[in-house]
């Protein structure tokens, strides 16, 4: 099986967020870039697992960004994945993204083409399905298990609202995985060592013409200091949640 | 997940003061760019995070039990190790073609500051086979490495050092464990007991493997009849283990370190079959084990200045959220109160610990580094920085160990009654911390070997370049209006350190070695000051250039408090150096002159 994992770039989860006087980027300075953990923990491990087992194959990471996205990119390959990609490109929007992953895996005859969910910095939940448009390729999402006995059809169980749902479909599809799907793995020494060698293709991106651009963030508003009650003023307390907190 | 750990500032001594990727240069460690770098030391923090970190509090609540002759421990502990095993770290120095990766000490010592601050208790265990695997890739036979390492390094084997005897603490040449050939030296019966033995029976593994001190009959008195053995719990024979009578007695119950199991071990006593391999050469075992005593010596430094990190970053966050009070200047009661670190004092003790764990880091790293190097390197390189590695291991050692205990107590004091009760985990970390500075020679210890040894060892040139390197960092301070006062200050404490150590000698060339050793303690205490104004200085140089080239956000504020903790260590800790200079130049005699009968 040829697998190919979609491998985005966030902040770190303990990052504090701060954005530049124009309000429109981050300011990444000192910012801590970690692997998007729906990507790693769940995709690309899913597509190891199946790269492992007696189907065999191979797993191609790919990511859309600058040179500055290497090391997230070598810590897929640490983890196990053959061989990377790197679209060269610094892209405004999900559809960019997408484009550049659907332009790439139109030469490759993939099988799968997994991603997370979602990234835990903008939480936009579109690339994968975009990738699938692009492709005219079957799309399932949310998927938290995903097996397959011959590699040309797969059951996927999928969380809906309330349950599950199972499906099936022939390869080759384009999922989004949520958790569940696999258990983060933790690269060893060994693979951090080998990373190095093995290939990181940086290819340069198709035509695209951005159709929109963020012109501005803004943060939540900061949280209030805790404000202790004494246990004996229940009317203070009730006052104040009607009053200032305005939820009862 | 709660901090304990700053990986910026581990980036910080790694890539900014000690540019560790520079030891590329080196053939063996090609390979070990920044990028490698950066991905082990997250490795290293994601397997913390989910293997060692949760379960810190839980070994200490279910400490490790002796129970009819089996030692159980926490059921995290087998998992943890083989983690560690397959994450490649037991073996991470080791050479590739026996599954090592090369990793140069200061890296993996970077590492091992993770575990330990994430769980100490669980994380000594692999590092302790690691340098039980030592001694036998160094000096045993191929037939010993080719039994015991591959157990060792994938984890299924436990690795200890067995030194200490019921009337051999310190003193290890009046130890008596006994060793008598049988079929030639093919292998010798063992006789006698171990104590105090760090992991020495856990069933977090398969086989326990003992490097353990013991004459041979007829061997020299004193450390020069001292051999090495591997002693194993159960011997491999035909395609299983056998008993080896090897039988733990107990363990002791500890003031911390609960989850971390030292035990009582008996040899032969029971069927007087108990077996141990002859490692390198009869009666050369001291010599040997005291060729690692310098890494095991650091690993110490690490598990304390780790555990101080991990109370430091506790007690920040409480006094981050909890409120107390309010300022002197504010009367009014209907203000609502401060958070604790709006007041200087918790701040003072918030520096003091800062200064500790950060400084302490600065200085391990650093002799991990000449350590590399040493190993490395050739010629005068090599020789210098074996001198200075040698000459500050012991500080590496003391330094984090008893400066941390008043780290971590400081930290309670943070927290106030809160942190003396089980509801957060500083009064864990008191209690572990606390055995660092008696683990691997005491702090006595090290104030003997570092000024009856290292300070004169090769007519004092270890000195020479520790004030040469000193000298360095002044001279850049001094191009920087904000620390060039704090330069001039280090300056003078270096002077008066030299001027105090000639008095010393001339006193012990005059008076004899007790009187030139008595203080020895205290003077390393104040030599401890000078290194560490030394390391401060260092960190400090470094973060008024960062911020002097533009700096935003986490970034300036990271350097910034470089600059004031170097500053609150200038003004604050340095000034103790004064105090100990009065002590060591008395001619009083104190200590000598006290008769012992007098302390009733």
């Amino acid at each position: 099986m040829k697998l190919l994992v979609c491998v985005s770039k966030t902040p770190d989860t303990t990052t504090k967020i701060v954005f530049n006087a124009a309000g429109n980027e981050l300011d990444t300075n000192g910012v801590q870039y970690i692997m998007n953990p729906y990507d790693e923990w769940y995709a690309l491990v899913r597509a190891l697992e199946l790269k492992e087992s007696p189907l065999g194959g191979s797993v191609t990471i790919i990511n859309v960004g600058p040179d500055a996205n290497d090391a997230i990119i070598r810590k897929g390959l640490a983890i196990g994945a053959d061989e990377a990609v790197r679209i060269n490109a610094d892209p405004k929007s999900a559809l960019n993204v997408a484009f550049q992953i659907a332009e790439y895996a139109k030469q490759g005859n993939f099988d799968m083409i997994l991603l997370g969910k979602e990234t835990i910095d903008y939480n936009g939940s579109e690339i994968g399905a975009m990738v699938a448009e692009f492709l005219d390729l079957p799309f399932i999402s949310y998927a938290s298990k995903l097996d397959t006995a011959d590699g040309k059809t797969a059951t996927i169980q999928r969380d809906i609202e309330g349950g599950i749902e199972v499906v099936e479909v022939a390869t080759p599809f384009v999922l989004s995985a949520a958790k569940g799907l696999a258990e983060q793995r933790i690269p060893n020494m060994k693979g951090i060592m080998m990373a190095k060698s093995k290939p990181l293709n940086v290819l340069a991106p198709a035509p695209f013409d951005e159709l929109s651009v963020p012109v501005h963030y803004d943060l939540p508003p900061a949280k209030a200091s805790v404000r202790m009650i004494a246990p004996e003023n229940m009317e203070e307390l009730v006052r104040l949640l009607h009053e200032e907190a305005k939820v009862i | 997940m709660e901090q304990y750990v700053s990986s910026r500032n581990l980036r910080f001594v790694i890539h900014e003061m000690l540019n560790t990727a520079e030891l590329q240069r080196f053939e063996r460690f090609q390979g070990y760019d920044k990028e490698s770098i950066d991905m082990a030391l997250d490795a290293a923090k994601q397997l913390s995070d989910q293997y060692l970190y949760p379960f810190y509090r839980e070994m200490d609540k279910n400490k490790a039990v002796y129970d009819n002759g089996t030692v159980k421990v926490h059921p995290c502990m087998r998992p943890g190790i083989k983690a560690l095993a397959e994450g490649g770290w037991i073996s991470a120095h080791d050479e590739f073609e026996v599954g090592g990766q090369q990793m140069p000490y200061t890296l993996l010592n970077a590492c091992t500051f993770i575990f330990h601050a994430a769980n100490a208790n669980l994380s000594c265990h692999p590092f302790l086979t690691t340098g039980a695997a030592n001694l036998i890739r160094n000096f045993g036979s191929p037939e010993l490495n080719e039994t015991y390492i591959p157990n060792l390094y994938n984890g299924d084997w436990q690795g200890t050092m067995a030194l200490t005897e019921p009337q051999a603490g310190s003193s290890l040449s009046d130890i008596t464990s006994s060793a008598e050939p049988v079929n030639g030296g093919e292998y010798y019966k063992i006789k006698g007991q171990k104590i105090y033995i760090s992991g020495g029976d856990h069933d977090g593994v398969d086989n326990v493997v003992h490097l353990l001190l013991a004459r041979i009959k007829g061997a020299p008195a004193g450390t020069k009849g001292i051999s090495l053995f591997v002693v194993p719990k159960y011997r491999p024979e035909g395609d299983g283990l056998v008993f080896n009578d090897v039988t733990t007695a107990g363990i002791y119950g500890k003031m911390g370190q609960k989850g971390y199991v030292a035990a009582h071990l008996m040899l032969g006593e029971q069927h007087d079959d108990c077996r141990g391999y002859l490692v390198g050469q009869a009666n050369a075992g001291l010599k040997y084990m005291f060729q690692m005593m310098n890494e095991a010596r650091i690993g110490t430094g690490m598990v304390a200045a780790a555990t101080a990190s991990a109370a430091y970053y506790a007690s920040l966050k409480y006094a981050n959220e909890r409120p107390q009070g309010r300022h002197p200047s504010n009367k009014d009661l209907t203000l609502p109160q401060v958070l604790i670190i709006e007041h200087a004092d918790v701040r003072r003790m918030l520096l003091y610990q800062k200064a500790v764990v950060e400084g302490s880091i600065a200085l391990l790293m650093l002799c991990s580094y000449y350590g590399d190097v040493s190993h490395q390197s050739t010629g005068e390189e090599a020789q210098n920085a074996h001198l200075l590695f040698e000459l500050l291991t012991p500080i590496a050692k003391s330094y984090p160990s008893e400066w941390g205990i008043h780290a971590v107590s400081m930290g309670m004091q943070v927290l106030g009654g809160a942190g003396y009760t089980d509801d957060f985990p500083l009064e864990q970390h008191y209690r572990d911390i606390r055995v660092n500075a008696i683990y691997e020679g005491t702090t006595t210890i090290h104030g003997l070997d570092l000024l009856g040894r290292k300070l004169t060892m090769e007519n004092g040139k270890a000195a020479m370049l520790l004030g040469q390197e000193i000298q360095k960092e002044v001279q850049t301070a001094l191009t920087m209006p904000a620390l060039a006062p704090y330069a001039e200050k280090l300056g003078k404490v270096g002077a008066g350190l030299q001027e105090t150590l000639g008095k010393l000698v001339q006193t012990g060339m005059q008076e004899g070695p007790e009187v030139y050793l008595a203080d020895a303690t205290i003077f390393l205490e104040y030599f401890s000051y000078l290194v560490m104004g030394w390391m401060w200085l260092k960190q400090a140089n470094l973060a008024q250039k960062a911020l002097d080239a533009g700096q935003s956000g986490s970034e300036k504020l990271f350097y910034e408090s470089k600059i004031q903790t170097c500053l609150y260590y200038f003004e604050y800790e340095l000034p103790k150096a004064t105090a100990l200079k009065v002590t060591l130049n008395s001619s009083a005699r104190v200590t000598l002159g006290t008769r012992p009968e007098v302390l009733v």
